[in-house]
């Protein structure tokens, strides 16, 4: 009995010399906190609070006076509505068409420069395709536009300069997807060819020495050299890509239009409007909640296979 | 004769290497071509139809229109947030990247652990509005700079960047008697130079190409973005904003321009800084 209370002093004394020694830190490196504390307190209001404002999901908030809790109401809404389905339909699509076509490009396109003898022509090939990245989608959205229009692009000059009738392409939903994955792709192709491009020059090049040695033809490097030395780059903008699957958003807000809706409106261009523009707030914030936990799960997934089948784990 | 067949069939794929990345720039290069001399020329050959690779005359004259008119605004409010925005970023990040990276600092796990969620989790764009909005800042510049003022992944790389700074160096001005403000000040600034540089670029043109948070926040046309404008222009040319019918083409191409400018300007910076692998290995770790 005296033992035990003995001990429970001991780990009392201890525990208080510990934050007794807590405290004369904090007391010494007042100066380094107190340059943390912009910086904290911004992320409290704008990324801490912004997640509590999640639970809106599950009331009726929409800038009326009162506001009340309603539970799986705007969920029950949302899984029985047409335009919800729809654009859940339309997000699904165009994300696999971003990936299926986007995706190999960059690797292609690296591997093509990393065969390139001249280091100057590299650099500038490089240099030139990376541009766009940097333009918002405002820009972009305007330069296929432009390009697209009807009356003056030039797109159009060559279709009419062969005997065909000029097509509006910004406003034909047949054209509509290919558009937006064309824009994609116009965008992003330098990046990721950037990346890859920085990541094949940190392949060894003895081990290109001794696959000659071994005799490995052209296509034996790229086989066992090569994509070996690339492949957790590939993991990860798998990874990343697959995590921005849902949040096709900025691209379709600027360049759709009320004529191809049907097939170019995506769950966040639909929790915007439902949002901002009928004031659904709690509705809207129900649709990006979803978003969130299945983009999260995909996520997940995508790590799990990785590490399954490449031997490699992202996170 | 194996090797020369050999040496053809190279010869053949360099070749036809050179071609495709020569078609590849082209793709990139001939819209912006296109744009740049259609914001030279003259009215009369942009309404004789399309105008294309070109360039038939030169002018400044959409240019001029565009200054002379109510467009110049959100060109300057976009200046203006860009450049007030940058430096509250800085302001804000830099001091919390150099707190994060003394290995000494108390709670440190913690203060990472608070920055590296918010990569993970991300509200979203309405709650953001909802919090916006309940801070009466709707309608106001503010609403363009403090919202997105701060970028995780912006104060990883710098703090990243701050913790590679050998010890020794900090050590024996710790030793010469100097506190934490003059080692920041004296040391870590100036051998930051390049990370700030380009940290400041990023937070500059992410300001510049901001849009939907414009669209969110902002719904007085005096307070619109050069991004705000060209949207209007392009994709709803007979809006009240774009001033009706009949903008010219050569003075939508020259709004372009301006809102391609300062992005142009920088690039070669920018991409200088990306391809040394300085922003690209630094976020792990």
């Amino acid at each position: 009995m005296n033992l035990t209370s003995n001990v429970a002093n001991q780990v009392q004394l201890k525990n208080t010399s510990k934050t007794a020694k807590f405290f004369k830190e904090v007391r010494k490196q007042k100066f380094l906190l107190l340059l943390m504390l912009p910086g904290m307190i911004w992320y409290i209001f704008f990324k801490y609070l912004p997640l509590l404002g999640l639970s809106l999901a599950f009331t009726d908030y929409g800038f009326r006076p009162k506001v009340s809790f309603i539970g799986l109401e705007n969920f029950k809404r949302l899984f029985s509505s047409t335009s919800f389905l729809i654009a859940f339909k339309n997000t699904l699509i165009i994300s696999f068409l971003n990936i299926v076509f986007y995706f190999p490009l960059p690797i292609i396109l690296a591997l093509l420069m990393n065969e390139l003898v001249s280091l100057k022509i590299k650099r500038a090939v490089q240099f030139v395709v990376y541009i766009p990245y940097f333009f918002s989608w405002v820009i972009v959205g305007s330069v296929f536009a432009t390009m697209l229009s009807p009356s003056s692009g030039i797109v159009n000059e060559v279709i009419k300069a062969f005997g065909y009738d000029p097509v509006f392409f910004m406003a034909d939903p047949r054209w509509f997807r290919i558009i937006l994955v064309g824009s994609y792709i116009w965008r992003n192709v330098g990046y990721g060819t950037v990346i890859y491009v920085a990541t094949l020059s940190t392949v060894d090049s003895t081990l290109y020495d001794a696959a000659t040695v071994d005799g490995a033809g052209y296509w034996g490097k790229m086989l066992n050299v090569t994509l070996p030395g690339i492949r957790s780059t590939i993991a990860t903008m798998l990874l990343l890509n697959i995590s921005h699957v849902l949040n096709v958003f900025e691209q379709v807000l600027v360049m759709y239009n009320a004529a191809v809706y049907s097939v170019s409106d995506v769950l966040m261009t639909y929790s915007f409007r439902e949002g901002l523009l009928n004031s659904n707030i709690g509705y809207a914030i129900s649709i990006s909640l979803f978003t969130s936990v299945i983009s999260l799960i995909l996520v997940m997934g995508t790590n799990k296979f990785s590490e399954k089948f490449l031997d490699e784990s992202i996170l | 004769m194996f090797r020369t067949q050999d040496d053809l069939s190279r010869r053949i794929f360099v070749i036809c290497n050179f071609l495709m990345l020569t078609l590849v720039s082209v793709i990139v290069l001939l819209p912006l071509w296109n744009i740049m001399i259609t914001s030279v020329a003259q009215d009369k050959d942009v309404l004789a139809g399309a105008y294309l690779l070109v360039p038939k005359s030169f002018t400044l004259k959409a240019y001029t229109r565009i200054f002379n008119s109510g467009y110049i605004k959100s060109f300057y409010n976009s200046i203006g947030v860009g450049v007030i925005g940058t430096i509250f970023s800085m302001a804000i990040t830099i001091p919390m990247a150099f707190s994060l990276a003394q290995k000494n600092l108390v709670a440190r796990k913690f203060f990472m652990g608070f920055v590296v969620i918010t990569l993970m989790f991300d509200a979203g764009m309405i709650p953001l509005y909802v919090v916006v909005k309940n801070l009466h800042l709707i309608n106001t510049y503010a609403s363009l700079v403090l919202p997105v003022a701060m970028s995780s992944f912006n104060l990883i790389v710098m703090k990243n960047f701050m913790t590679s700074i050998p010890e020794s160096l900090i050590e024996s001005a710790r030793l010469d008697g100097c506190n934490d403000a003059r080692i920041l000040i004296s040391i870590v600034l100036p051998v930051s130079i390049p990370i700030i540089a380009a940290i400041t670029l990023f937070y500059f043109v992410n300001y510049w190409n901001k849009y939907f948070e414009v669209v969110m926040f902002i719904n007085d046309n005096k307070k619109q973005t050069i991004q705000i404008l060209l949207r209007t222009l392009i994709f709803e040319p007979d809006s009240a904003v774009s001033g009706g019918e009949g903008v010219y083409n050569n003075t939508k191409m020259a709004v372009m321009m301006m809102g391609m400018l300062p992005v142009m300007v920088l690039y070669p910076f920018i991409q200088k800084y990306f391809v040394s692998g300085l922003m690209l290995g630094s976020i792990k770790g």
